[in-house]
Parts: C-alpha cells; sequence; structure tokens
C-alpha cells in the first residue's frame, strides 16, 4: 500500500515539475512568514507544544539536541562576536528571529531515504510521518538539509505530563513512544476537521477556515496559512487565497531553484532553495535600518 | 499490496482457532452463505443485496464477551421492535461517536413500557439515583486512528439514494455485525487496518495513511 503510495507521489510530483503545476492534488498548504513582523516572542513554538502533544523534556536532554520542538525559533544577531570587552551576556540589539518548522518540501529529501517509507507525500502536498510504520532508522532527519525532524530517544510521556497534566493532551493527536521520528504535521489534524466539516456540508474548504495553532496564536499576525491552490480564476470570479496572494505579491514560485525578482521590494524567499527541495514556506525577508 | 501491510494481530488467529462459538449450526450457515456469494458472485458484482451501491467488508472475529451493568436487548429493540439504530444511536450521522444514548432516551420509553421486567426495574432504580448505568465499549479502535461515523453514514446512508434508511442497521453491520440478534452488542468484526483498507479498496475510500492515522 505504502509502497504504491510512495512511488504515486513521486510520479505525481515528476508530471507537475514537467508540466508546470501541480493540479491533481487535492490541497496544497503552504505558508509565507514575515519576518518583518515576527518579535521573535516564542508563542508560535508554545501554542505547537500544546497543540501537538509535545514533550517537554527538561533542561539535560535540551543540552544534548533531543528537544522536541517542532517549530524552533532560531535566533541570529548582527553581530556575533561581543568582542573582548563583553560586559553582557548578550548583545543588546541587533537580533532577528527565524520561526523554522518543517517546511514541508514537495521534493522532501526525507522521503525516499525512509526504508519502510513511513514518510510519504500526501495528496494534500503535506509530507507526513506515519508513527505506527517508522521504525526509528533516523535516516530522514539526516538528510533533512533543515534539521526539523525530531526523535523520541525516550518514552517522554511517563514524565512529561505529570497529572494532573495528561488531561491537557490532543485526543486528535497521539502521543508518541520512543524510537520514531516526528515533526511539524502542519496541524493535519486541524486540517482533517476542517475537511471533515466541508465534506459534510456538501462543500469546498473556505480560505483561512484551516488555522494552525502557530498562526493562530502569533501575537503580530506573521504566519499566514492556507491552501495554494487557490489561484484566481477569471471564470468564476474565485479570489485567490491569502498566502497565494502573498507569493504571488513576492515573486516566488514552485519548481525553482533561484526566484527572479523584478525590483528589492519584493523580500520572499525560501530557505536553502538552491538545493531544489522546493518547499512549501515562504519567508519575507526583515527590512531594517542599519 | 505490499509486504509492509500490517498483519492481523496474534490473538485474531488463536481466536478463530479456539473455536467456542463455533457451532455445527454457524457451520452449515457458513456454507450456505459461501453457495450463495458464490452464486451471488457469478450474476452480479454486487454481493450484498440488502445494501445497494456498496460492497460489505470481509473478516470475522470471535472477542471476549464484555459484561454490561443491565444486558440490554437489542434484539427487542432493533429487530422485534423495528427501532432504527440511529434513534437511540442519534450522534453516529452528527458526529465522529456514534454515542451511547442518556438514560433519559431510555425513560422516555420505559416510563410506560415494560415497567415489570427486572432489567427495566434496574433502569428505573438507576434514572431514580440520577446516575447512568457505565455500559462498557466494546467497539473501540486503537487511539492513534482517526474514526468517524458521520462519514461513513454519509457515505452509505445519506448520499446512498438507493437505500432505505430503514435498513440503516444493514450498514450498521458492516463494522458492528448483525447487532439486531444479539443482546448485549459483542465484536464479531476485526475492525483492523487490513478490513478497514479491504473495503476501502472496494468501495472506492480514501487509501492515503494520513486519513486514518493520526
Ligand atoms: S503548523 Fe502546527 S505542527 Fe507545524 S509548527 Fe505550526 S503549530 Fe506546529
Ligand atoms: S508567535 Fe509570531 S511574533 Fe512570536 S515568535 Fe512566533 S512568528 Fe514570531
Amino acid at each position: 500500500m505504502s509502497l504504491s503510495n510512495l512511488i504515486d507521489d513521486w510520479s505525481r510530483y515528476r508530471k507537475g515539475r514537467e508540466e508546470g503545476g501541480f493540479h491533481d492534488y487535492e490541497h496544497m498548504w503552504g505558508m509565507s512568514i514575515d519576518l518583518n513582523k515576527c518579535i521573535g516572542c516564542n508563542a508560535c513554538s508554545v501554542a505547537c507544544y500544546a497543540e501537538n502533544n509535545l514533550a517537554v523534556v527538561g533542561k539535560e536532554k535540551f543540552e544534548k539536541g533531543q528537544g522536541m520542538h517542532w517549530l524552533r525559533l532560531e535566533r541570529y544577531w548582527d553581530e556575533p562576536d561581543l568582542g573582548e570587552e563583553r560586559t553582557t551576556e548578550f548583545q543588546q540589539h541587533g537580533a532577528s528571529f527565524l520561526p523554522m518548522m518543517c517546511q514541508q518540501c514537495n521534493a522532501a529529501t526525507c522521503e525516499p531515504v525512509c526504508p519502510v517509507a513511513a514518510t510519504y507525500h500526501t495528496p494534500d502536498g503535506l509530507n507526513a510521518q506515519v508513527y505506527n510504520r517508522c521504525i526509528g532508522s533516523r535516516y530522514c532527519s539526516n538528510n533533512c538539509p533543515y534539521r526539523l525532524r525530531y526523535f523520541n530517544f525516550w518514552s517522554y510521556y511517563e514524565d512529561s505530563w505529570p497529572a494532573p497534566l495528561q488531561m491537557q493532551l490532543n485526543p486528535d493527536i497521539s502521543v508518541r513512544d520512543k524510537g520514531v521520528m516526528e515533526k511539524c504535521t502542519f496541524c493535519v489534524q486541524r486540517i482533517r476537521t476542517v475537511k471533515d466539516t466541508a465534506r459534510m456540508e456538501d462543500r469546498k474548504v473556505r480560505d483561512g477556515e484551516v488555522q494552525t495553532a502557530c498562526s493562530q496564536t502569533c501575537p503580530t499576525g506573521a504566519i499566514e496559512f492556507g491552501d495554494m491552490l487557490g489561484m484566481y480564476d477569471p471564470e468564476t470570479g474565485v479570489a485567490e487565497t491569502k498566502v497565494t496572494r502573498m507569493w504571488r505579491k513576492h515573486q516566488v514560485e514552485f519548481g525553482k531553484t533561484k526566484q527572479n525578482k523584478q525590483t528589492p521590494d519584493m523580500r520572499g524567499y525560501r530557505v536553502f532553495e538552491f538545493l531544489n527541495t522546493d518547499p512549501c514556506v515562504m519567508y519575507l525577508d526583515r527590512v531594517r535600518e542599519v | 499490496m505490499s509486504v509492509l501491510q500490517h498483519l492481523p494481530p496474534g490473538r485474531f488467529i488463536e481466536a478463530a482457532g479456539r473455536g467456542s462459538r463455533q457451532t455445527k449450526h454457524t457451520v452449515q450457515v457458513s456454507f450456505i452463505v459461501m453457495l450463495l456469494m458464490a452464486t451471488m458472485a457469478l450474476f452480479s458484482a454486487n454481493v450484498n443485496a440488502d445494501v445497494p451501491n456498496a460492497v460489505p467488508p470481509e473478516g470475522e472475529y470471535s472477542g471476549i464477551h464484555v459484561e454490561q451493568p443491565i444486558e440490554f436487548p437489542h434484539d427487542i429493540h432493533a429487530d422485534v421492535n423495528e427501532i432504527n439504530c440511529m434513534y437511540c444511536h442519534t450522534y453516529a450521522r452528527r458526529s465522529k461517536v456514534a454515542g451511547i444514548p442518556p438514560t433519559s432516551k431510555c425513560m422516555g420509553c420505559h416510563s410506560i413500557i415494560a415497567t415489570d421486567k427486572p432489567r427495566i426495574q434496574k433502569l428505573t432504580e438507576y434514572w431514580e439515583n440520577k446516575e447512568s448505568p457505565k455500559w462498557k465499549k466494546v467497539h473501540d479502535v486503537p487511539d492513534f486512528v482517526h474514526f468517524t461515523h458521520e462519514k461513513h453514514i454519509k457515505r452509505f446512508v445519506i448520499d446512498n439514494e438507493d437505500l432505505q434508511v430503514e435498513n440503516v442497521s444493514e450498514v450498521c453491520a458492516f463494522c458492528h455485525g448483525e447487532v439486531k440478534k444479539m443482546t448485549v452488542a459483542d465484536k464479531v468484526k476485526p475492525l483492523t487496518m487490513g478490513f478497514c483498507q479491504r473495503c476501502h479498496q472496494a468501495n472506492d475510500g480514501p487509501s492515503d495513511c494520513w486519513h486514518c492515522h493520526k
């Protein structure tokens, strides 16, 4: 089953590339993150912990690199070196932040290396992880250029949610045990619920109906989430989705390793685009006075 | 089908071998059913005549009998009195879970009907003590499975124009067996991944892992 799924996904992707579109997907979820708006508050990361039953591993394990933060805030400094006369632990200014979650690559490097096809591409254009199938070989994580896959080294459920904290676990997503890989799912449980509701009401999913936990929580509205297939249709007059509009405005296109920008106002970029991973998350560069 | 597909767990085989529920009668019946199915397969692709536009899933299971606080007779309600399954399990068409009716629903009829029966007297006792009977779960899918009743009911009942809604029990029987011939419901279908997947293939259901695994 999964093997044929995997092969189908790749042929679908190749076909899309050759014919210049991804249109036999049902949806294609994408994001646009405006770094001008991001204030580095970490609320998105906390929201993700709460929504997706992420284990809090404690300082010791975190230092060993065993943290389970599906969304991490990367911090960069204008002047990384504090110099000899450092008076403070950190610089007083010049920080910029980069929220990094799974980039949901179209040509995902993690997928073809999984020996048991536990990670594969869904008809929604998502990069899926099936916990039951995962045998914990960790090939995918080693092959991810973004390092956005997290491995359960321990049975965190034993002490991560001491009673009564287990009551806050989200029933729509399983609590992973030791030995499986996990990563951002674009809050697939929310997508699933919205799709189910739309199906029950015999209609299509509306733009903005699916909200990921991170985009819902962001106080500055830096994270936009939506269906990338919602193009403007002159015949029916259906408007394009917010995310598609952002991508078009900043001239970021799928299937490219380098974007052609006409003006410097177009701030959009995708991380490590040149690796041809074709990610679904676009970042808008931060502009600042120097 | 790939070799990676999950095979049914060992206890399934063990239960089939125990054969405590296999009487001569069942053997005869299954022989007749096999004959019938063979004949039907010859004439039409639709194996089950009762539910149009659907291929019922295949698979049997014989599990452990679950004792309930009151031995609720499904047969008297659904078979003899022909009460629709969805009258009591009213959430089946509206949500993920089919739901157990509240005691008030039972009392709606049983404050008048059959009040002399011991089981009803037990129920009335619960009702007067403002308690609900602690029914035990019989059909339980693992926590990592997303299953919704409403979408299945929509596909096989609501969107199925050829099906009379009175016959909804035939659709329920796909996964729950002939509950209207049982007293307390027993699990008679395996509800394993293979069981679901074979039905999804036969009825053009989704086969994407993330449709059901969460
Ligand atoms: S989309 Fe959902 S799973 Fe992914 S980082 Fe945001 S909150 Fe976490
Ligand atoms: S919640 Fe919004 S502003 Fe805060 S760190 Fe996340 S993206 Fe940035």
